[in-house]
């Protein structure tokens, strides 16, 4: 066979349309230096199929084709970086949070608890030098209400606080349902491409973005399973599967989606009401191992591993009903001690009875009164004497009765424990009439007498009123170990964020688009088209010499 | 390794963020005056701020309970001092009684001068600091002695005000009535009074010109004076006790405070030696980063 006339001409254009597409992928490259998640695509060219020639002068080139576009990616380092992005978002999550809890506390500061509790002993001992006067009861009366207020208001914010993570978690889960079906929609246009034998490279890059965000979100893996059939380019079919610790969020087409529902039975004593719990939709159990959304569940729910009212485990995190449970130990003790004087006075751990507020006596000569109550369902302080009431009562539903070996009410001291952080507050009586309700004396009807101060104002230095040690110990060692836990957090940031940027870089390296390369490409390819653009012309002009010049 | 442009890019952002969270640092220092923000950027120096802010609180507190407590001992000293130029006076002139060569007119004059020495005794016995009976034991708001010299209230020894000057440092700074006027004895209610009625027996001894009987008279006037020291020594005891107190929480305060701000406080030159440093890195990574991801090969293709 000889050649044809037109054949140069032909393998010329190849020439051209090769180059022609190279530049094409250029400038696709280019435009997509910053798109997100996108991965660099290089065009496959190869040698046309080239032409038997039968007078055995071998094989005739035919110049050259592009056979695909691939996209440059590694799988692995996308997986690496799903394993590791998860931690990023748990930890991002709880150091931002915790920052917001230690700002609550406002500590160390001229206007935050050991102020506060500094003033109060500060009033009671100006009070000691010289306890008939009218206007320094009134003092302790008003920083006393400091105390209180100062509880109320760190146990609202942490309450607003956990209603804010609620909603978070709320929108989280909503993010996480919303990528499974973007995830779903891929899934079938990617197999719908795909079944043809084409790769859908920019759908791809779209669906590993998407698993990148989920990533982030929640702890899951995402791989693609052999179906075992083949497709028609003799590859094997594959379907996309998200899974969330085991059990898959998507299977190709299939889609489960998480919910929140209100919880009916509180997982903590000291939450708000109606908080969600996160489930499968199908009713299964969700087990959340890390990611943002665990973030916020751990920071909303973690009471150290306590069992919650509701029979699971509260998880295994200092979170805010950790910290609501350590206030409420803390006004609990310190209403105890200061009202009944029942506290462990020589660090014997058996609990003793001293002079507290109600065994002194008023200005009045009356017998005291239990300074610290509670606030009533109606928001407004409640009295000494329905206080009382409400202790015994609750000691009741307990079951708890008085042990006469010991010097104090068994009831008494079990019914502190319906005092909270929220509901603390002095007395009606006290805030009502401070001048004849405080009880500074040990007797009735002796206006010098400061015994029974000195009592309470013993107290603030007895190292036995808590396991932390004093009043002061207390919140001292809450507000350190959570600063402790807070730069843990923000550590464990740091290294996490250390690891996912290397990782983005290494996956950049590897799939980013390099401005220098694809210029340097652009060149090439205009090179390129200009040469097959001359091979044309001069078969053009040679052409022309056969047609034109040759006379016949 | 292959370098893409957004790598550049990214690592530039990652260290410039990283460069201003630094210098956001120094500058929160150098703003404040304080190295710590949250309890997090140093949990053990917030933790020894608590304590040292509770210290320092309560050293406070004391200094005001020495000021009262020696205010006080100082009324009650001072008021002691002019009972013993009461005493000393009573003693005088019970010994010019005493003495054989008065006329009757002369005694009647010393019996008035007597009577008003005893008048001023109860008035002495019953004065106030700032409205509270100083003598009265915890019952600061009666008077000690009625206008015979009867106790108007139950006074016992044991009713010692104690005012806290350190921790678990109790100071009594009261001197009871009891103790003053009853020879140390406690009394109740309606009890004459040991001193007043030591006075009323010279009063009286002097209306019949007994000298035999103010002769022994002098004789228990001086041991209500030897009562009358003892008390007043150990109100100077204790006041001195107090004073010593004040002056070692003067030097507390001093040191607490600045034991809180080397705790605290921000290191100034090194902080702004900091700022300066970290501002230098940042200029320099913003010079470098300016230059490596402006230009690209298109900048050169003509």
């Amino acid at each position: 066979m000889n050649n044809t006339t037109f054949m140069g001409m032909e393998i010329a254009m190849r020439g051209l349309y090769s180059s022609q597409r190279g530049m094409a992928n250029v400038a696709h490259n280019v435009d997509n230096v910053n798109t997100p998640g996108y991965s660099r695509q290089v065009i496959r060219q190869e040698a046309a199929r080239p032409l038997l020639v039968a007078n055995s002068a071998g094989m005739l080139g035919m110049g050259s084709d592009v056979v695909g576009i691939d996209r440059i990616r590694d799988t692995f380092l996308d997986e690496k970086y799903w394993s590791e992005v998860q931690y990023l978002g748990e930890w991002e999550v709880k150091s931002t949070i915790i920052d917001e809890m230690q700002a609550i506390y406002n500590e160390p500061s001229e206007n935050g608890y050991t102020k506060i509790i500094s003033d109060f002993y500060s009033a009671l001992q100006i009070l000691s030098t010289d306890p008939s006067s009218h206007s320094i009861r009134a003092m302790v009366m008003e920083k006393g209400v400091a105390v209180a207020k100062y509880f109320n208001s760190v146990a609202k914010h942490f309450d607003h606080l956990q209603e804010d993570l609620n909603n978070m978690v709320n929108a989280k889960v909503s993010e996480i349902n919303s990528l499974a079906d973007q995830i779903r929609e891929l899934n079938l246009q990617i197999y719908n491409y795909e079944v043809m034998g084409n790769k859908a490279n920019d759908l791809r890059d779209r669906r590993t973005l998407l698993v990148d965000k989920l990533s982030k979100l929640i702890n899951c893996s995402a791989y693609e399973v052999e179906t075992g059939l083949r497709l028609p380019n003799g590859e094997m079919e594959t379907r996309f599967v998200v899974t969330i610790s085991g059990k898959a969020l998507v299977d190709h087409e299939e889609v489960v989606h998480l919910k929140c529902e209100s919880r009916k039975d509180k997982l903590n004593f000291e939450d708000i009401n109606n908080l969600f719990e996160v489930s499968w939709e199908d009713g299964n159990k969700l087990h959340v191992k890390s990611g943002e959304l665990k973030g916020y569940l751990d920071m909303r729910d973690g009471n150290d591993g306590l069992m919650g009212l509701n029979g699971e485990k509260s998880p295994d995190f200092k979170g805010i009903p950790y910290y609501q449970r350590k206030m409420n130990e803390f006004v609990q003790v310190f209403a105890r001690t200061f009202n009944e004087g029942i506290i462990d006075a020589d660090g014997d751990g058996v609990l003793d009875k001293i002079s507290g507020h109600v065994d002194g006596y008023t200005l009045d000569g009356n017998q005291g009164i239990r300074f610290f109550t509670m606030l009533g369902s109606d928001g407004k302080p409640v009295s000494s004497s329905d206080f009382e009431t409400f202790l015994l009562d609750y000691a009741a539903k307990k079951g708890i009765v008085d042990d006469p070996d010991t010097d104090y009410d068994e009831r008494l001291l079990a019914g502190y424990g319906l005092l909270t952080a929220r509901n603390f507050s002095i007395s009606f009586d006290i805030e009502s009439d401070p001048v004849n309700n405080i009880a500074s004396s040990t007797q009735p009807d002796e206006a010098g007498n400061n015994e029974n101060l000195k009592s309470l104002l013993g107290m603030r230095h007895n190292p036995y009123m808590f396991t932390e040690g004093m009043p002061e110990d207390f919140i001292k060692t809450l507000v350190s170990s959570m600063g402790v836990d807070g730069q843990q957090y923000m550590q464990a940031y740091k290294i996490q964020q250390g690891i996912t940027s290397q990782l983005t870089n290494r996956r950049d390296a590897i799939s980013g688009v390099s401005l220098n390369e694809e210029m340097t490409n652009l060149v090439k390819y205009q090179q390129i088209y200009g040469a097959a653009a001359k091979m044309i012309q001069t078969f053009s002009e040679v052409l022309d010499i056969l047609v034109n010049r040759l006379g016949l | 390794m292959r370098i893409t442009n957004n790598m550049l890019i990214n690592t530039m952002m990652l260290n410039l963020s990283n460069n201003l969270n630094r210098t956001q640092k120094y500058q929160y220092q150098l703003a404040t005056g304080k190295r710590i923000q949250l309890p997090s950027d140093d949990p053990i120096v917030a933790s020894k701020a608590l304590k040292l802010r509770t210290d320092v609180s309560e050293i406070q507190q004391y200094k005001r309970n020495t000021d009262d407590a020696l205010s006080w001992m100082e009324v009650t000293e001072s008021t002691m001092k002019q009972i013993t130029e009461v005493m000393q006076r009573m003693r005088e002139i019970t010994n010019q009684a005493a003495n054989g060569t008065n006329t009757g007119d002369d005694i009647l004059k010393i019996q008035a001068e007597a009577e008003q020495l005893r008048h001023q005794l109860i008035d002495l016995a019953n004065v106030t600091y700032a409205g509270r009976y100083v003598f009265s034991g915890y019952k600061t708001d009666k008077p000690l002695l009625d206008a015979n010299g009867n106790f108007n209230i139950d006074i016992l020894n044991s009713e010692q005000i104690k005012f806290e000057i350190g921790i678990g440092d109790d100071i009594n700074v009261n001197v009871t009535g009891s103790d003053l006027f009853n020879n140390g004895t406690d009394a109740l209610t309606g009890e004459k009074s040991g001193f007043v009625d030591v006075f009323d027996r010279v009063i009286a001894a002097m209306g019949s010109d007994n000298k035999d009987e103010l002769s022994n008279l002098l004789g228990e006037l001086d041991s209500q004076m030897n009562n009358l020291l003892r008390v007043r020594a150990g109100l100077g005891a204790r006041m001195n006790r107090v004073e010593l107190t004040a002056n070692r929480l003067d030097d507390d305060y001093i040191s607490f405070t600045s034991l809180m701000s080397k705790n605290e406080d921000v290191d100034m030159a090194e902080a702004i030696m900091n700022l300066q440093n970290e501002m230098n890195v940042y200029q320099a990574s913003l010079a470098t980063g300016a230059r490596v991801i402006q230009p690209s090969l298109v900048d050169f293709l003509k």
